[in-house]
């Protein structure tokens, strides 16, 4: 399917105050199946806006967005938690970890959440944290993890139900260049590997050498779409 | 839905099992003390109607009592009463009473009072005077020249603290002279002392009925009540029937349906001031329950806000601090039903020293029942609005304003 996630005039509109903003203003684009889109821009241009709204975290004032020709705006509030659940995989900028559970069981709640069998959840989990190299680090709580042991907890939990689209919302923001690039480089693979759209925001330049496709916002509205060239670094193979 | 509740319990047990011990415990101790703060106030006041029931059937009524029927003043042919009492099946004995007013002089006291007759073998079978006699003996049969007197009537040397006229310190061997109402002045040597602990019984004064009929003269002394002794474990109520099924046309009443009008308002008085008690214990449970959800909630308004935006339901996240504050109200009410054990057996061992007698608390399945109930649902509903409202919250309001 050439037009996987159909953005149409998408709006969103904040009263503060008297006075209103424009966060996001009119923006149409499409992304192709299996695409690693980066949404870039400054800080204010909108961009994190508008992943929350292609996440369905956030209603738009006005546009449409659909997902595999399916109208995801007019789902009830149910609904869009049923669909975030079961197609959509979320990684957020601070990790977002349950401090309460081991990463084995921050990953499997998803699954569980889902209705997924206990004997199914552990035996994957396990294998997500394996292959994002956390196999020996299972048992262990979020406060005794790494940030970059964190997000790649996040990134299993985030994949546990075979999304078909996963949102990072500037998932490097807190890591050093190492861990964002182990990161990245996780990201891409899973994005090659299992077709998997990636849709992230980031407003650091050198992470558009991962991504197919740019869009730069600027003021709420699309500045530049373009496909950055890829280089040596953003290539090699991985491990998943 | 049943997964649902799955997910919301791992939440929650993971939560108690590595969020904050300490604070869990301080919330677990404060509902234990909570729960034996809303239970022991009633036990005790159960306890102290207690005495006071026992008071009344072994001092006062026995297990059920006959009077004359209403507008007469005395039982007619108490003897062919007493016999037909007596064949009633679940009845061990009855004894009469015949009462004249009067007044008691010794030294230079004089209390007015009741003085009351029974035949001691008799009284001995359905009262327990006779197991209570402080200083000196039990009447015996054909006592003529003595008497028997409570300790409020005996009174102390020094009666400055005395709520009731005395004879200020009268001791068994002293003689006092007693004015009966019909001008019969009669000498008594004091046989015995009772001392019961109750008020009642011991501002009472007790002769034979041999004397009594002397005093009383042609006809002899005439009964107002008969005190009725039910078997150990009989229904007061069904010998109460038993003996109206004999013929018994007098006005007879089990020792509840006889207790004065007073202590009917007073029980009713008890059980606002339960009621209170009960209310203000659920209250400060209700309080506490609702700050620390809040307070945790608030905490986690992020991670609510995530959980919500991965996809898991609301009822889900609720639930999950619903089920933690069940959690904790379970082994609040574990720990405040052994503290209240230990506390009944304490004053068990040790009773509560009330003026009317020794009170024990009397701590039922059915009062930790109830009110573990009511804090169980009170709590419920106190963990479930913070979760509530913070779960409404907008998926990216939770988030940022944490």
């Amino acid at each position: 399917m050439d037009e996987y996630i159909k953005v149409g005039d998408l709006r969103k509109r904040y009263t503060m105050g008297t006075l209103e903003v424009s966060a996001v203003d009119g923006v149409t684009f499409s992304v192709r199946k299996g695409e690693f889109m980066g949404i870039m821009g400054s800080s204010g241009s909108g961009k994190s806006t508008l992943l929350h709204m292609l996440g369905l975290l956030d209603p738009p004032t006005k546009g449409t967005i659909a997902i595999d020709d399916k109208d995801v705006i007019s789902l009830s509030e149910s609904e869009k938690g049923m669909f975030r659940l079961s197609r959509f995989g979320f990684i957020f900028q601070d990790y977002a970890l349950v401090p309460e559970l081991t990463a084995e069981e921050n990953v499997s709640l998803v699954a569980m959440a889902r209705g997924e069998g206990p004997e199914s959840y552990s035996r994957r989990s396990r294998q997500l944290l394996s292959q994002v190299g956390l196999g020996d680090r299972m048992a262990h709580l979020p406060s005794e993890l790494s940030g970059g042991e964190q997000q790649r907890v996040a990134i299993a939990r985030a994949l546990i139900n075979t999304p078909e689209i996963l949102f990072a919302d500037e998932p490097c923001a807190n890591l050093d260049s190492t861990n964002s690039r182990a990161v990245l480089d996780l990201f891409q693979t899973i994005n090659q590997k299992m077709n998997l759209t990636v849709i992230m925001v980031s407003h650091e330049n050198w992470h558009m050498e991962y991504f197919d496709r740019v869009i730069r916002l600027r003021d709420g509205k699309i500045h530049e779409d373009f496909r950055p060239e890829k280089t040596e670094a953003a290539t090699s193979p991985l491990r998943l | 839905m049943f997964n649902d509740l799955r997910v919301s319990a791992f939440l929650a047990t993971r939560s108690i099992q590595r969020g904050g011990r300490g604070r869990n415990a301080m919330y677990i101790i404060i509902i234990a003390l909570v729960l034996t703060n809303m239970i022991f106030l009633p036990s005790v006041i159960m306890g102290a109607m207690d005495v006071y029931y026992e008071q009344t059937i072994d001092y006062i009524s026995s297990d059920v009592i006959i009077k004359p029927p209403e507008d007469v003043r005395y039982i007619d042919d108490v003897e062919t009463l007493l016999a037909t009492v007596n064949r009633v099946p679940g009845v061990v004995r009855a004894s009469a009473r015949y009462p004249m007013a009067g007044s008691i002089d010794f030294e230079d006291k004089n209390v007015a009072m009741k003085i009351d007759a029974f035949d001691p073998r008799d009284e001995t079978e359905v009262t327990l005077f006779h197991k209570h006699i402080k200083d000196g003996d039990f009447l015996g049969s054909g006592d003529r020249d003595q008497i028997i007197i409570g300790s409020l009537v005996a009174g102390e040397k020094d009666d400055t603290g005395e709520f009731y006229a005395s004879l200020g310190g009268a001791t068994v061997g002293d003689s006092v002279s007693v004015r009966y109402a019909n001008g019969v002045v009669r000498e008594y040597r004091i046989k015995g002392i009772i001392n019961t602990k109750s008020y009642q019984a011991d501002y009472m004064v007790f002769v034979t009925k041999d004397e009594m009929d002397a005093v009383t003269g042609p006809g002899g002394a005439q009964a107002t009540e008969v005190l009725v002794k039910t078997i150990s474990n009989e229904d007061a109520p069904l010998v109460k029937k038993r003996i109206l099924e004999f013929g018994v046309g007098e006005n007879v009443k089990t020792w509840e349906e006889a207790l004065p009008d007073v202590v009917s308002e007073s029980i009713e008085s008890f059980a606002i001031i339960n009621m209170i008690s009960v209310f203000g214990g659920l209250v400060i449970a209700v309080v506490l329950i609702f700050i620390m959800t809040t307070i945790k909630t608030f905490n986690n308004r992020k991670q609510i806000g995530i959980l919500k935006a991965i996809g898991l339901k609301k009822s889900i996240i609720i639930n999950s601090y619903v089920m933690q504050v069940i959690f904790i109200c379970l082994i609040g009410a574990i720990v405040g039903s052994l503290l209240l054990g230990a506390m009944v057996l304490t004053f068990t061992t040790y009773p509560i020293e009330f003026p009317d007698g020794n009170v024990t608390p009397i701590v039922t399945w059915a009062m930790i029942v109830e009110n573990t109930a009511l804090l169980f649902i009170s709590s419920a509903i106190a963990g479930f609005i913070p979760a509530w409202r913070v779960t409404n919250e907008g998926i990216l309001e939770a988030i940022r304003g944490g």
